[in-house]
């Protein structure tokens, strides 16, 4: 009798050593998925921001200041646009005007 | 004497007997002891125990808030008009703060403050929170954080960012630094774009490393992305341009208005004078007001079209019917209504063209108030614009039964009643759109509208093609005339109201339009608030930025000419009358 108890005490400590590991082990897999889950978020506004910056260096205010000035491009206007239609039909309003 | 003569059973002290009650004195004390013991567990666990268990909760479970991304603002191409970005904001703890005259100055500095505002701040130390400056660029943040001044902390907030910036600070509008919509769609549409935060209940170690969740989490709800209808090429475009226009004629404001007809979508909605909503530091109630929906005026000439509309529709003239216009005047009782110089004999498209006043009026007279009235409301004066936008205004149109002749006389071109600049471009939809009032939208929908039947397809196209002989030799606006594109449209020149009557020097200019004419895609208006510089009239001012921004939104919009392309030389502008 006093075998058996001897064995249940040793499974009983087993299992409480285990227990012990295991949420040992929960809590520092908690903190690993916080961790990864905060950086997951860090990259989703670090993208948010790019977004922002990209779209504020493209804003037709600036585009059309470096066309002007870098590139030394015009507005286009009728005069100086061909225009084609899917159809493969002639093109009825196109010319060779210059301004 | 032997060590074994002493007999320890027979020590003294054992031969006296113990007393009993010692032994039960030390039983009761100890289960005294023991009872204690327990009536404390009982205390902890049964009888306090809600307070216990939350002291415990206290030391290491952590509520976190899980914030929601405020949504952002698209134009009707994808492109970002408002985001929320994270910026740091500086606070500091007044208890505990090292106070070093040195470290303090240069702390003021960085946060453009003098040293006593930041002492006001810091006075307080009873307080353990107070913010410094909220919102300030990560360069300054980071120079803070150099300083390593003990007490001064700083913590992330979303800040709005409004990339475009000034072309369209009013249709977007801005937040406050708790986020919350003030102007604008941030405003109407506050809701929608802030979600909800949600919540999360963790234990936290002594390292301040999550653990262990506890309990469901609440996730948050991040705000829905609101795509507008706005082009913001369009709309960058017809910025410049009557920025151009207020500043080349020394006007006080302006503002331009693009509509799809097709869907009724607004494209471009711009004022000048503007702001960035970024920087609001000192604004003005001139650059927040977003005239094109909250100023009113009378409409003047503009209304015309809708008078000889309804003359067509009730079969009282037909575009051909001539009118005596002479002598260029017409007497009313004690009024006088005159036209800017004497046309005679006029058919009434050319009354239109001419923008005669004695033509509309004589045409006006032949109806009933009633009928007036009706066609004023069905195209929506006198009502609240329906898009979301706060401080859209109703405008004035006083019930039929109280007008006398000579108000019915006036209103006919567009004087005694009062409209928006963008009451008066949706009211043109009925022109554009087949004589059918299309409902305008803010929000992009890309489907095309059905609106409420006004005028018969054949008289919006007549009215059409009065328009655009307003804008050929002979008209009034022969300015609004661009390249590639048939145009058509009405000007209009206001006497401002100042007080109880009108302002002799003070004017308002505008212009609106349908293009491309036979086939219309587009209705534009543009209003120019107190030219002064020497030219005011509609025609003059307005039909230029009008004529500009048509020629560009049509090729964005990618639709083909309808015109051969030739240099157009104006000869001669008919003098319009007001």
């Amino acid at each position: 009798m006093s075998r058996v108890s001897f064995l249940l005490w040793l499974a009983v400590m087993a299992s409480a050593l285990y227990l012990v590991r295991t949420q040992y082990e929960s809590r520092s897999l908690t903190t690993e998925i916080d961790r990864a889950t905060s950086e997951a978020r860090r990259l989703e506004i670090e993208n948010d921001r790019l977004d922002v910056e990209r779209r504020a260096q493209a804003t037709p205010l600036r585009v059309e200041k470096l066309a002007r000035e870098q590139l030394h491009m015009r507005t286009i206007t009728p005069a100086i646009t061909q225009y084609a239609t899917v159809s493969g039909a002639a093109a009825p309003a196109s010319a060779e005007v210059h301004p | 004497m032997s060590s074994r003569s002493v007999q320890y059973t027979s020590s003294p002290l054992l031969a006296s007997k113990t007393p009993i009650w010692r032994s039960q004195f030390i039983v009761a004390v100890i289960a005294a002891g023991f009872l204690g013991l327990v009536a404390r567990a009982a205390y902890v666990q049964v009888i306090d125990n809600a307070f216990f268990k939350r002291q415990g909760t206290v030391r290491f479970v952590r509520t976190l808030d899980l914030p929601a991304n405020r949504g952002r603002i698209l134009d009707r191409n994808g492109n970002i008009l408002a985001s929320s970005v994270p910026v740091p904001s500086i606070w500091a703890n007044p208890e505990d703060i090292e106070r070093d005259p040195a470290k303090l100055k240069a702390l003021a500095k960085l946060l453009g403050m003098t040293g006593p505002e930041l002492d006001k701040k810091l006075q307080d130390e009873d307080k353990i929170f107070v913010w410094l400056k909220r919102q300030v660029d990560e360069s300054i943040a980071k120079d803070i954080d150099a300083l390593k001044i003990k007490g001064v902390y700083s913590r992330k907030e979303y800040k709005r960012i409004y990339p475009e910036g000034e072309s369209v600070a009013h249709v977007v509008g801005f937040t406050n630094v708790e986020n919350l919509g003030q102007e604008g769609v941030e405003l109407t549409f506050n809701k929608d774009l802030g979600g909800k935060a949600g919540s999360r209940r963790v234990i936290k170690d002594r390292f301040g490393h999550v653990v262990e969740d506890i309990g469901e989490m609440v996730p948050p709800l991040d705000g829905q992305d609101l795509q507008l209808s706005i082009d913001s090429k369009v709309q960058y475009f017809a910025y410049e341009k009557i920025k151009e226009t207020v500043i080349a004629n020394k006007a006080a404001a302006g503002s331009v208005v693009v509509l799809d007809v097709k869907t009724g979508e607004v494209l471009a909605l711009v004022n000048y004078p503007s702001y960035s909503p970024g920087k609001r530091g000192n604004l003005s109630g001139a650059q927040l007001r977003n005239r094109a929906l909250t100023d009113t005026f009378e409409p003047g000439s503009t209304m015309k079209p809708l008078v000889v509309g309804l003359a067509l529709e009730k079969g009282l003239v037909k575009p051909e019917t001539m009118i005596q216009t002479a002598p260029g005047y017409l007497q009313m009782g004690t009024a006088k209504i005159t036209d800017s110089h004497a046309h005679g004999m006029l058919s009434v498209n050319e009354v239109i063209q001419k923008s005669s006043n004695v033509g509309t009026v004589k045409i006006a007279m032949q109806m009933q108030p009633h009928d007036m009235w009706e066609i004023f409301t069905q195209v929506g004066l006198g009502q609240k614009p329906q898009v979301p936008f706060p401080g859209a205004v109703t405008g004035r149109l006083r019930a039929y039964k109280t007008w006398r002749p000579i108000e019915q006389a006036t209103m006919s071109y567009g004087y005694g009643l009062s409209a928006s600049l963008f009451q008066l471009a949706q009211a043109y939809t009925v022109f554009a759109h087949d004589g059918e009032m299309v409902p305008v939208s803010l929000v992009k929908t890309n489907q095309d509208a059905t609106g409420a039947r006004v005028f018969s397809s054949h008289n919006a196209a007549a009215i059409r093609n009065m328009l655009h002989m307003v804008t050929i030799q002979g008209g009034t606006a022969p300015k609004a005339q661009t390249m590639g594109y048939s145009v058509g449209g009405k000007t209009g020149t206001a006497h401002k109201v100042e007080g109880k009557g009108y302002a002799s020097k003070k004017y308002r200019g505008f212009f609106v339009g349908i293009a491309p004419i036979d086939n219309p895609r587009i209705v534009v208006a543009v209003m120019v608030d107190e030219p002064s510089n020497g030219v005011y009239f509609g025609g003059d001012v307005a039909a230029p930025v009008f004529s500009q921004t048509v020629q560009q939104t049509l090729r964005m919009m990618g639709v083909q000419p309808d015109m051969a392309v030739k240099p157009q030389v104006v000869t001669q502008v008919e003098k319009e009358s007001f």
